[in-house]
């Protein structure tokens, strides 16, 4: 690609995406305490903050004008997703909006589908780029209404009378394994070539709101890591002063305002000129999958003995760094489908010079 | 937020086909090729011929006193870029300019500044000592007052692009028992002064550095730059930009950090790697068929991305040392010959990854250390403390 060109490079926020982003962070700041995490760990869902977020029209401003949403942009979904993730919010938001989009962008919002415009009904969707066949992983499989997958070259929505049973897992999510073909119903949403760029469309969006979240997450365990160190001495000193400690927390900082930024931009690239840069959506993915985990590590470590306590926060976050890019399968299969993208806009350029 | 392409005005639109053609007239193969061979990154010539065509006098003027308009200045900045112009030597020149403006007496200013903007005077920096460091204020060259001039004696490391400069910005020390920050004087001490012995020095990149010997060089008093001891005011401020203390623009016309020079080296090498995964090999096998060669060139760029999403201050260190995390991988996906220079026969990607490999080292020592700028960011960004260190050793000879 031409590096050089003349674009802007402007990442700031504007007055709305400001709005937008303080809302959301007082939102979870006032509802959405440690505690209310802890409480929903054995379902991995939180019923009551679920309906308030939707209340707040969390899921209609993610659908498009057209099937009665609010149309809000991929930037203004990651500024919602950043505070889910410094919340650690047990809500499947980004499944719901990602899934619920995919539908809407099929045609496929109908009667059956009624409650799923403001989240009375919640919809799910295999994240998985390389999913295999047969019995999986869903991410919020025990809790939806809806689940959407690929079979061959079809997009389906199942349902099932009886929810598939919850599976405790690292990343304390509301995940089943999900066998679709015991599912109640099995409706055809879409099918041919089209429909799957539609569902691969979903997944650039769930790894983007997934990178976002993460940076979210790291960022509040960094802070909590830092403000940690400040209080605690060693030989008479705050830890915080010790290079071992300040260095790595400087560098969640630099991966927090990389991940961010990039984030931002692979959103705005979605918006506006999707043809143009769709490898960032998991540049973005890959980038924090990697960071996230080592990065609440760390906070975890700075705290030492306190840190790896159950109960300490920055448990909290360290499970949920690892568990929650991991539930859209093996990160590499992204950065694979990055190198497949960006090789073949680089040899094209190569091969139009010649 | 905005990341699209700048619509242009015909008359930009002008200036930007006028701005390429220049490049292409006068950034030749030689031009590149005697760039490469010195490692200067400088080019005379070339530089004369901005300066004739009033480049380098729209570059540095704001455009309220005829200088390039914002949209003018990011063509001109990315086209230079595009064609690989030699930047060091202005960089420092255009930096050292500004000081002089701001301190510099009006006999001063009228005695260099025309040669700036013509491209006859070029200027460089004396800063690091050879037992200092990135604390450019542990300073042991000395200036003492000798009636209206001072005699200056000492060394000075990295003072690149000295051999093609006729000034030196040299930080002084003129009050040898003051607290570090009150004992500093800076001059602009011009480079044919009697005494000063200019030692070229080559780095692993390829690049060519100085070491600069001061033997009691008279240097007359209306060199001098703010007042005796006050160097650090004179000092703050050209630091500050070199740390890349940038303030994002709200056009989006500008970078978002400094460094971007030595990014695009990674970012070169990078856009070759993915060209050069497709192509088969004797055998039909193209290297992005092995998934570990698509991971890792995937991973590479998702991470050199993120490192040019960063702002400011947190930018310079993600570049620096993705540079270093990223361009092994690199050449290991590329093999062998990827460890073949620029211009070799059968070079994987023209040399690109393992200059890269062989450039980052400096890009995390310029303007101060990958250390320095995390100390910065913990201190001040996310309010630590200033960094604790073990007492000073007592000297025992």
């Amino acid at each position: 690609m031409d590096r050089f060109e003349l674009r802007r490079l402007d990442y700031s926020l504007s007055d709305d995406h400001v709005d937008l982003q303080s809302a959301y962070k007082q939102f979870f700041k006032t509802h959405c305490s440690i505690e209310t995490v802890r409480a929903a760990e054995p379902s991995g869902f939180d019923k009551n903050l679920w309906e308030r977020l939707c209340a707040m029209g969390a899921t209609t401003m993610a659908l498009p004008e057209s099937c009665g949403g609010d149309g809000a942009t991929l930037v203004d979904l990651t500024l919602v997703a950043e505070e889910i993730g410094r919340s650690l919010a047990p809500v499947p938001w980004i499944d719901h909006v990602c899934a619920a989009r995919l539908l809407a962008r099929l045609g496929a919002l109908g009667a059956d589908t009624a409650g799923v415009a403001n989240g009375e009904q919640l919809t799910a969707l295999d994240a998985r780029i390389d999913g295999a066949p047969g019995v999986r992983l869903i991410p919020s499989g025990s809790i939806a209404d809806h689940i959407i997958v690929r079979d061959g070259d079809e997009v389906v929505r199942l349902t099932f009378g009886t929810r598939p049973a919850k599976v405790d897992n690292i990343g304390r999510l509301p995940m089943a394994w999900v066998d679709p073909a015991t599912a109640d119903t099995r409706a055809v949403v879409a099918s041919g070539s089209d429909a799957l760029a539609n569902y691969q469309r979903a997944l650039d969006e769930w790894r983007l709101l997934t990178a976002a979240a993460l940076v979210g997450m790291v960022e509040e365990t960094m802070t909590i890591a830092a403000e940690f160190a400040k209080t605690r001495y060693t030989l008479g000193v705050p830890i915080s002063t010790l290079q071992a400690i300040s260095h790595p927390l400087a560098n969640m900082a630099i991966t927090v305002q990389g991940g961010r930024n990039l984030a931002r931009r692979a959103a705005w690239f979605l918006d506006n000129e999707p043809d143009e840069r769709p490898e960032l959506a998991s540049s973005a993915f890959v980038f924090m999958a990697e960071e996230a985990a080592k990065a609440a590590t760390m906070a975890v470590h700075i705290q030492g003995g306190l840190g790896v306590s159950a109960e300490a926060a920055a448990t909290a976050y360290l499970v949920r760094a690892r568990g929650w890019p991991l539930a859209g399968g093996d990160p590499g299969a992204s950065a694979t489908r990055i190198a497949e993208i960006v090789a073949a806009r680089e040899s094209a350029l190569r091969d139009a010079r010649v | 937020m905005d990341f699209s392409r700048v619509e242009l005005s015909d008359q930009d639109k002008a200036f930007y086909d006028e701005a390429r053609s220049f490049l292409k007239t006068h950034v030749t193969e030689e031009v590149r090729r005697r760039d490469r061979e010195t490692g200067d990154n400088f080019d005379e010539g070339l530089h004369l011929a901005f300066g004739e065509a009033g480049y380098l006098a729209a570059e540095w003027k704001p455009h309220s006193q005829g200088g390039f308009t914002r949209v003018r200045r990011r063509i001109w900045e990315l086209e230079k870029r595009r064609a690989h112009v030699p930047w060091v030597t202005w960089g420092t020149t255009a930096m050292v300019a500004r000081s002089l403006v701001k301190f510099g007496s009006p006999e001063l200013q009228d005695e260099v500044m025309p040669g700036v903007f013509n491209g006859r005077v070029r200027m460089c920096l004396g800063y690091t000592e050879p037992e200092g460091g990135s604390d450019v204020a542990t300073c042991k060259t000395r200036a003492v007052r000798d009636d209206d001039a001072w005699i200056i004696n000492g060394s000075k490391m990295f003072t690149t692009g000295a051999h093609n400069c006729q000034y030196v910005f040299l930080i002084t020390n003129t009050a040898a028992d003051a607290p570090k920050h009150k004992s500093l004087t800076m001059f602009l001490v011009p480079l044919d002064s009697p005494g000063i012995e200019i030692q070229g020095i080559r780095t692993v990149d390829g690049d060519r550095t100085n070491i600069v010997y001061y033997s009691d060089v008279r240097v007359d008093d209306k060199y001098r730059l703010g007042e005796v001891n006050a160097g650090w005011t004179v000092l703050r401020e050209p630091l500050n930009t070199e740390h890349g203390a940038i303030v994002a623009a709200p056009d989006g016309l500008q970078d978002n950090s400094i460094m971007m020079h030595q990014a695009g080296s990674m970012v070169e090498a990078v856009d070759r790697a993915a060209a050069r995964v497709t192509q088969p090999d004797l055998g039909g096998r193209r290297l992005l068929a092995d998934q570990s060669v698509a991971y890792r060139l995937g991973r590479s760029f998702a991470r050199m991305e993120a490192a040019l999403s960063a702002p400011n201050i947190f930018g310079r260190v993600a570049i620096a040392q993705t540079m270093r995390d990223i361009s092994p991988d690199l050449m290991d996906i590329l093999g062998a010959a990827s460890a073949l220079a620029f211009g070799t026969d059968g070079a994987a990607d023209d040399g690109s990854a393992e200059y890269v490999y062989r450039f980052a080292p400096l890009v995390g020592i310029y303007g101060g250390t990958l250390e320095v700028f995390r100390n910065m960011i913990g201190q001040y960004m996310l309010g630590l403390g200033k960094p604790n260190y073990s007492p000073p050793l007592k000297k025992t000879s």
